[in-house]
């Protein structure tokens, strides 16, 4: 059953604040599933302006040189309530991620464990928006004991 | 005192880490490691099937956990239950060192002065902090071959500020460690000292006869020693009573007639830690005791190729009642990688005329 499908934009100055964004969840659910994305991912300002700004001849060092920071990245994370506290936090770079908690199972960064009917809550932590805007989308549904 | 290798600083693929714990703990061994701390950012879920792979791997497994936030990352370890890192003000940071606290773990500046927003957001420490007091710790060698970068330069002197006020905190490296893969730099540890009679009975020397909080205690006491190669350690005798690493002199003892009954300080280094995983070309080192009143010793010592241990001591002159001692630490200075870097360093011993805040 799909409990949320909501879509957002975010700019720089939404950088480091957290969404919270609250549902409710009900008996019966055994698999609890959740898709974050985000687009785009890379800011490429950068690589053009050396192309604009810097002699061909250097631009492979300062290229190089650069690499460890750049480009830059936009940077959404997810961490994951129920009715009774934290399930964990999906702290990476992908823009794309597929997680799920059940009873015996999870993703990486969340906690297996019941999954008791109440108020639970998805926070998005935008720690970083470098790009003018930046989509986001949150999808949470559930897999109930019949549909298995 | 029996010191254990560990490495306080590491992430699993629980957040942005491409490792397992197994792999983890695997590579830990492999470098000679007693102990690791997992401080997967803003998570614990990696811990799972922790006991499992200390005992195939030898290795005590520290539960932790990276606040990995807006203002800064920080590094907390031995908490019993999950503390809060979604706040965002950047003078809150104190509610939420207490928050650890009171779930019984211990709190870090983790690589203060690496690069921030937008590079890294939160990588620089921009959190105010209240109260000094309450910071138990700062991770001031970040990464492999860290004395070398101008970040941890940065972080060491501010450890020393901090000290030089007068506060008691401890210093750690961590490597950040988020991939297995060689690498040629030289790798750092933080030695942690436990006393003899908290190693367990059964002749145990290895890590699994040690509880985890016996470790954490000994990093909250400050009774560590970093180091790129040899293992350095400091007491100081005074008054008949031998003061380790992370201990505090009193003032009666302090204040002893000094001609008669002067503080000396013992050094010694050790060559034989984790034989083989690192090396030190041959030279003339520089060992120095320095404290708040400056460099107080500076001895040049050979280094040594045959994993021997040498020991050296040194009085300490008194110091004026005006300027009082408040703490003194050892350095190991020399060449590695053609450079004069730091080698290791001690945790400091405190004096209790000195002063402290808290």
């Amino acid at each position: 059953m799909k409990l949320l499908d909501l879509q957002g934009y975010a700019s720089p100055k939404d950088s480091k604040t957290h969404i919270r964004i609250p549902f409710e969840l009900e008996e019966g659910c055994v698999k609890l599933n959740l898709r974050l994305q985000y687009t785009p991912k890379t800011l490429r300002l950068l690589k053009e302006s050396y192309d604009l700004y810097i002699l061909p001849e250097h631009r492979e060092y300062a290229i190089a040189n650069a690499d460890r920071h750049l480009p830059l990245k936009n940077l959404i994370t997810l961490s994951l309530d129920d009715a009774r506290g934290y399930r964990g936090a999906c702290h990476r770079q992908d823009e794309v991620q597929d997680l799920y908690v059940s009873d015996r199972e999870a993703s990486p960064g969340l906690m297996a464990g019941e999954l008791v009917p109440g108020p639970w809550s998805v926070t998005l932590s935008l720690h970083c928006i470098v790009t003018d805007t930046c989509t986001y989308r949150l999808e949470v549904w559930t897999t109930e004991e019949d549909s298995i | 005192m029996k010191w254990f290798a560990c490495e306080l600083h590491t992430h699993t693929l629980h957040s942005d880490g491409s490792q397992t714990l197994g792999e983890l703990a695997a590579g830990a061994a492999n470098l000679g490691f007693d102990a690791i701390a997992l401080t997967d950012h803003n998570t614990m879920s990696g811990l799972s099937g922790k006991a499992e792979i200390e005992r195939k791997y030898g290795l005590r497994i520290i539960p932790g956990m990276e606040w990995t936030t807006f203002y800064g990352h920080m590094v907390t370890i031995g908490l019993s239950a999950f503390a809060d890192w979604r706040q965002a003000n950047r003078d809150g940071i104190d509610a939420g060192i207490e928050n650890v606290h009171r779930l019984g773990g211990i709190a870090g500046l983790a690589h203060p002065f690496r690069i921030g927003s937008p590079a890294c957001t939160g990588c620089f420490w921009e959190y105010e902090i209240g109260n000094w007091s309450a910071v138990d710790y700062i991770e001031v060698w970040s990464g492999t071959f860290p004395s070398i970068q101008t970040n941890n330069r940065r972080a060491f002197d501010l450890w020393t500020h901090k000290l030089n006020e007068g506060y008691r905190i401890s210093a750690t490296s961590g490597r950040d460690w988020h991939a297995q893969g060689e690498t040629d730099d030289p790798i750092s540890v933080t030695y942690l000292g436990i006393e003899d009679d908290a190693v367990a009975g059964n002749g145990g020397s290895t890590a699994l006869s040690l509880h985890e909080e016996t470790l954490i205690q000994a990093l909250r006491e400050g009774r560590a020693s970093v180091t790129i190669g040899p293992l350095l350690t400091l007491t100081l005798e005074a008054g008949d009573a031998l003061y380790a690493i992370g201990s505090t002199v009193p003032t009666v003892v302090e204040r002893r007639e000094a001609a008669e009954d002067p503080v000396r300080a013992n050094l010694t280094l050790d060559f034989s830690v984790r034989t083989g995983l690192w090396s030190l070309q041959k030279q003339v080192c520089r060992l120095k005791l320095c404290s708040n009143l400056g460099e107080e010793l500076n001895l040049e010592v050979p280094s040594s190729s045959d994993e021997q241990m040498m020991q050296f001591e040194a009085q300490l002159r008194d110091s004026t009642p005006d300027i009082p001692r408040r703490w003194i630490r050892a350095e190991l200075w020399g060449t590695v990688r053609g450079v004069d870097v730091l080698i290791a360093f001690t945790n400091a011993i405190y004096f209790e005329e000195g002063g402290y805040p808290r």
